[in-house]
This record gives structure tokens, C-alpha cells and sequence, in this order.
């Protein structure tokens, strides 16, 4: 039968011994961060922005790597996944972006702050994580659908902007988000002066618009409005 | 209670007690933010919610862990506290630190990593004050008359939650970094040497309750700490599976993450059979309540369903859902929080005379907050599976997934009640035992009490 002293035994060797590999495997795993972090990268904004990124408690809603609270988005490849224009505006206006959805603090940043911010976001985007976020591998697949004539959808790219921006609130065959219409078809729908009037600023539209008006270029909307007119088939017309 | 410095402890319970509703205030308020009812955003943010919630949780079970100590070492010592004043000292220096800090997230001061939200200049006062718990409840056993291996691995426990704190204070630029030094405290704190303080409480609870030979009861701690670290030091390496460090985490954070399920499941074994060993019907019928439920529900919530997503190819999608809080959730009050409502529950009687346990509503309040606690655990595993499945496997967008989800936090809102009414049953009873008696000094046991207040009424 088991004694005390060798179920002390047992506790100590046994916590020693882990202890040991822990730290040694943590002597490692500190010669190695720098490589899969590209810490090389950590500029004074980078540095800047996570010092932002801690005293605003950001963690308190967000998540960054996987960490923090399940209240707001993910935001490790927020920065890829959005881009750099979306950010600026959620950042300057919390209620820019979501107006009527849930909430985000408005913080008040200046523009430095918020280029701090951006900075610290692009660096953890392009952290190695081993696989995290994970790909959704249960999405349905885009098929184009088949016109009245037979034809397929318009085989024009997307912008990246559209992807960037647009899905955020709107979904094309099945993918993206709920809070507007689905654009699948909305060629057929609307001219190109009025989704180019549309996009320059919805409430000059439509006084009582729910989509704000997007920090967008000329540039930017003309390839949308070219996007958007190709836009004939599939949804109700 | 035999010696009267250990009526300190009663204080400690009591700021507990206050936290402890507190805290719940602070959760309802981010089950309605979440049902899509913020109400109070312009008030309280969520985070402030948020931050606040989960350091009223820290400050109480610390809080919670000193009075059991202030309680539980003179006693296994054999002497007085050291020095009685001091602790009060400490407890009041304690609750300003956590007021000023609670007060700042109110307006917008932080340090805004996850648990370790108290900006670091208050740190560095946490540090100072357990230093002097410790160093308190060092010196009583050090000059007590005997040391037992209980008093040794509470001692322990404390000691390394002290120490462990400081690697939270690495300053780093780098996040990944960052969050592998704060996994050095928060998990290492609630994976490993918190099972100590935990081991410690229930092993003295189950001496006292179940007249179980010293020598058997102790040398069982010994093997499930043992099992605690063996598992828990390189279990921390399921934090590390997806924040940039080296994939060779997966395997390790995998294999010994898997098995730290095995020291929870020998503590609930350890103490049902200490239960039925020993065979003494103790009066206080709750407290045993209380001690053999911590033992099973920390099984549950931080042994079963830590493990339910501890495995790489689990978490990839789980990792930063609301899984998480499901499984927070029932760890934290299983392990933590019903081992300190148990230790208040075996000393009131000792301290206050009083027997309120006798009372309804003491063993109501356990049942009720337990059921609220598994109804609330249920309400986040359904949330928290369907967001896992929208989001990570179907590619839904984030919004829109939180609103499909929302239904479950209506659920979530009625179970929180339950377990409310339950916390609130358990704080009258609190109440209504009143303050310790000096008279009472010198009786370690129920039976002496009784004595006590027999002596009392003919005198």
C-alpha cells in the first residue's frame, strides 16, 4: 500500500521534473517567437498601438489571437479582412459602420492613435498561428446562377473593396452579411447613376437610409457602380 | 473556534459575501447586453462590465482563500495568529486596491489584458499585500507548534499564487509575448497552484467533517497535487496552441491538457470516499454538502468540460467562443467558488455559536445555485456550439451570427436568476449568523460549542 512519504515523493520529483521541462521548452519558445512573430516588425507604432490596444481594453469585447471577450469581432486579421479604410472609419466613429447593431465605446482617437492602432493590427495579422483563424470548411460554395437565357452571372472580379467593405452588412450568392439586402441581382434593379449616387452618400437618396455613407473614393465607387451594374442575375428582381 | 485570532477570518467572509453579489450584478448586465439590451451602454460599456466582472471574481476568491487561511492555520498550527492586527490591515488595504481599481475601469483606467485588467501601479500594492498575508501566515506556522501537510500545501498554494503573479508584469511589445507570460499566471494560478489552496481547504474540511484518520487524508492530497502539476505545469501549453509560438505546443498543451482532468476526477473520488470512510454524521450537514459538491463540480465544469475543448483539433474552432464561458463558468464556481462557500459554511457555526445551518434555506441555497449554475452552463453550450458552427464552419459574418444566438441568452437571463436567488439565500444566511462571540474561544468542535452556550445560559 501506498505510504505518505512516497505520495510525497511521487509530488515532488513529479513537480520538479515538469517544472523543469516547462521552463526549458519556455528557453526555446523564446528563441523562436521572434522568427514566427516577425518581431522585426514591431515598430515604435506597432508598440504604440498595443499599448493603445491594452489601455482602451479592447480585450474586453474583442478578441485578438483567440484571447479576450466573445462580445465584438475577432480582430487578429481584421486588418486583411477589412482593410485599412474600414478601420479608420469604425475607429473615428464607432457608428459608422453598424448603425443600430451592437455598440462600440466611442474612444475619441486622434489620427496618430488611430494609425498606432492600424499599425498593431497589420503585425498580428501577419503572426504565424498555427492554423488560427480557421478556414469555415462547411461554406457553402458560390455557383453562379444560371440567367433566364441560360447565361451565368458576370464572371467580373470582385473589387477588393467590395469584399473588404460591402460584405460586412450585404450578402453576393449566399456570403456575407445580413443587416442589408443581398445584392445578388441588384443590377437589374437600380441604374448605375443611382447605386453611384447611392454609394457617394445614401442619405442624399434616401433621408431615412440605414447604410452610412462609406469612406469611399471616386476611384473606388466607379469600380463599384461597374461591379455592381454586372450584377444581373439571381435574387427578386 | 479555538483561538481568537481566528475570528479574522470572519471579515474576509463577509467582504466576500458583498463581492460575490456584486459580481452578479455586473454578469446580468452583460447577459442583457448580449440579449441585444444594452442599456447601459452609456453608463457602463460592456467592457466595464466586463473587466469588472471578472476582477470582483479574483478579488472575492482571494479574498475568500486569505480567511480560510486566517482560519485554518492557527489552528493546524496550534497557536495564535502571528500578528491579528496586520491581517485586518491587510483586508482593509485589500478592499481599497479594489475599489480604486473597479472605481478606474469606470473611467476608463486600464491595463486591459485579460484577468490582469488592474493597471499596474496597483500591481505592484497587490503584491505588497499579500506579501504580508503570506508573510503572516508564514510566521504562525513557523513558530506554531506543529506543522501539518494540509497547513503545508495551503501555505505553498498561496506562496506560488504570490509568486506566479509577477511574470505578469513583464513589460513586452510583442503580444505573443505578452500572452505567454499572462498564461504563466492566469493558468498556472487556476490549473495549478490554486488546486493547491483548493487541496488544502477541502482536505482540512474533510479532517474535520468526516473523523477521517489524518494520515489516510493527507497522504491522498499528496498524490492528487501530485497529478495536480504533473499534468497542470505543461497542460499550460493548451494556451499556446494559436498565439504564435512553436507548433510542438499542439502536442504538448494536447497530451497534458488531456490528462488534467485526472486530478479533478481523483479529488471528487478523494473526497466522496473520505465521505463514506469516515462514516460521522456531522452536524453541520451543509458544509458536507457544500465540500463533497465543490469535489464533484469541479470535476464537471473544470475536468469534463475543460477537457471537452482542451484537444488542438477542437480548439481551432472553439478557441475565443462563447465555448469558452461555458466552460469558465462552471470551473470557476465548482473549484473555486463553492470550496470558499464551503469553508464559510463549516465556520460560521464554530465563530458565530449560532446554527442557522439547521435553516431551510442554507441547504436550498446550495441546491438553488447549483441548479441555476448548470441551467446557465447549458444556456452558454448552446450559444456557444452554434456560434462555433455558424461562424467557423459555415463562414457566417460575426453580427450576424451574435444575432441568431441572442434567444440563448434569454435562457442564459433565466438560469442566472435562479442562480441568483441561490447566491442571495446563501448571503441572508451569511447575515442572519451575526458576528463571532469571544466566548466561543477554545471550542474547536460543534459538540464544544454546545457546550459553550450551555455554560452561557446557566450562568
Amino acid at each position: 500500500m501506498l505510504s505518505k512519504s512516497a505520495a510525497r515523493a511521487f509530488f515532488l520529483v513529479g513537480t520538479a521534473v515538469c517544472s523543469l521541462a516547462f521552463v526549458g521548452l519556455t528557453v526555446d519558445t523564446f528563441g523562436r517567437i521572434p522568427e514566427q512573430t516577425h518581431s522585426a516588425a514591431i515598430t515604435p507604432e506597432v508598440a504604440r498601438g498595443k499599448v493603445l490596444w491594452e489601455a482602451s481594453n479592447c480585450m474586453g469585447c474583442h478578441t485578438i489571437f483567440g484571447e479576450g471577450a466573445y462580445y465584438a469581432p475577432e480582430l487578429t486579421t481584421v486588418y486583411e479582412r477589412r482593410g485599412p479604410d474600414f478601420i479608420r472609419a469604425m475607429l473615428r466613429d464607432p457608428e459608422a459602420m453598424y448603425p443600430g447593431q451592437r455598440r462600440m465605446q466611442n474612444y475619441h482617437f486622434d489620427d496618430r492613435q488611430i494609425e498606432d492602432l492600424l499599425a498593431f493590427l497589420k503585425w498580428s495579422g501577419a503572426v504565424d498561428l498555427n492554423g488560427f483563424p480557421p478556414k469555415p470548411t462547411l461554406m457553402p460554395v458560390a455557383v453562379p446562377v444560371p440567367g433566364k437565357d441560360g447565361a451565368v452571372a458576370t464572371s467580373i472580379d470582385r473589387p477588393q473593396i467590395f469584399n473588404q467593405m460591402c460584405v460586412a452588412c450585404h450578402a453576393l450568392g449566399g456570403q456575407g452579411g445580413a443587416l442589408g439586402p443581398a445584392l445578388d441581382g441588384v443590377g437589374m434593379r437600380r441604374d448605375a447613376k443611382y447605386l453611384h449616387d447611392w454609394l457617394t452618400d445614401p442619405h442624399a437618396v434616401k433621408a431615412d437610409a440605414r447604410m452610412p455613407k462609406l469612406p469611399l473614393t471616386p476611384g473606388q465607387i466607379d469600380e463599384l457602380v461597374a461591379f455592381l451594374s454586372h450584377l444581373k442575375t439571381g435574387g427578386t428582381p | 473556534m479555538k483561538y481568537a485570532s481566528q475570528k479574522v477570518a470572519y471579515w474576509f467572509f463577509a467582504t466576500c459575501m458583498l463581492l460575490l453579489g456584486l459580481q452578479i450584478v455586473y454578469g446580468f448586465i452583460m447577459a442583457f447586453a448580449h440579449a441585444g439590451f444594452d442599456v447601459l451602454h452609456a453608463v457602463i460599456p460592456f467592457h466595464v462590465a466586463r473587466a469588472t466582472h471578472n476582477n470582483l471574481l479574483v478579488v472575492w476568491l482571494l479574498c475568500g482563500f486569505m480567511g480560510a487561511a486566517y482560519f485554518i492555520i492557527p489552528e493546524e498550527a496550534d497557536r495564535e495568529l502571528m500578528w491579528p492586527t496586520l491581517a485586518y490591515v491587510q483586508l482593509g488595504a485589500l478592499v481599497a486596491v479594489g475599489v480604486t481599481a473597479i472605481a478606474g475601469f469606470h473611467v476608463g483606467w486600464f491595463e486591459g489584458r485579460k484577468f490582469l485588467e488592474i493597471p499596474r501601479p496597483l500591481d505592484y500594492l497587490v503584491v505588497v499585500d499579500v506579501l504580508l498575508f503570506i508573510a503572516n501566515i508564514g510566521a504562525t506556522m513557523w513558530y506554531g507548534r506543529r506543522v501539518t501537510t494540509t497547513s503545508l500545501v495551503l501555505f505553498f498554494g498561496l506562496f506560488s499564487a504570490a509568486l506566479l503573479y509577477l511574470p505578469g508584469l513583464i513589460d513586452t511589445p510583442n503580444q505573443t509575448e505578452d500572452s505567454y507570460w499572462r498564461w504563466w499566471v492566469v493558468h498556472l494560478w487556476v490549473e495549478g497552484v490554486w488546486e493547491l489552496i483548493l487541496g488544502g481547504i477541502l482536505s482540512y474540511l474533510l479532517l474535520k467533517l468526516t473523523g477521517v484518520d489524518r494520515e489516510v487524508v493527507e497522504k491522498w492530497l499528496y498524490v492528487i497535487v501530485g497529478f495536480t502539476f504533473l499534468s497542470g505545469i505543461l497542460g499550460t501549453g493548451h494556451h499556446y496552441y494559436f498565439i504564435g509560438t512553436p507548433r510542438y505546443w499542439l502536442w504538448i498543451g494536447g497530451v497534458f491538457g488531456a490528462i488534467e482532468p485526472l486530478a479533478f476526477l481523483g479529488m471528487a473520488i478523494y473526497a466522496v470516499a473520505m465521505a463514506r470512510l469516515g462514516g460521522r454524521n456531522h452536524p453541520n450537514s451543509v458544509a458536507v454538502l457544500w465540500t463533497v459538491g465543490c469535489a464533484i463540480m469541479s470535476f464537471v465544469g473544470a475536468g469534463f468540460l475543460g477537457f471537452a475543448h482542451t484537444l488542438p483539433q477542437v480548439n481551432l474552432y472553439t478557441h475565443g467562443t462563447l465555448v469558452t464561458a461555458m466552460h469558465g463558468h462552471l470551473a470557476f464556481w465548482g473549484a473555486y467558488a463553492m470550496i470558499v462557500l464551503g469553508i464559510i459554511t463549516y465556520a460560521m457555526p464554530l465563530m458565530t455559536g449560532r446554527k442557522c445551518y439547521q435553516a431551510p434555506s442554507a441547504a436550498l441555497a446550495f441546491w438553488t445555485s447549483n441548479i441555476g449554475m448548470i441551467a446557465m452552463t447549458l444556456a452558454f453550450a448552446v450559444a456557444g456550439v452554434t456560434q462555433v458552427y455558424l461562424e467557423r464552419r459555415i463562414g457566417m459574418d460575426f453580427v450576424t451570427v451574435q444575432k441568431e444566438i441572442e434567444v440563448h441568452f434569454y435562457g442564459l437571463i433565466l438560469a442566472a436568476g435562479l442562480f441568483a436567488s441561490g447566491v442571495a439565500m446563501f448571503i441572508w444566511n451569511f447575515v442572519s449568523y451575526g458576528l463571532p462571540v469571544d466566548a466561543l474561544v477554545g471550542a474547536e468542535m460543534e459538540i464544544e460549542v454546545e457546550e459553550v452556550q450551555v455554560r452561557m445560559v446557566r450562568s
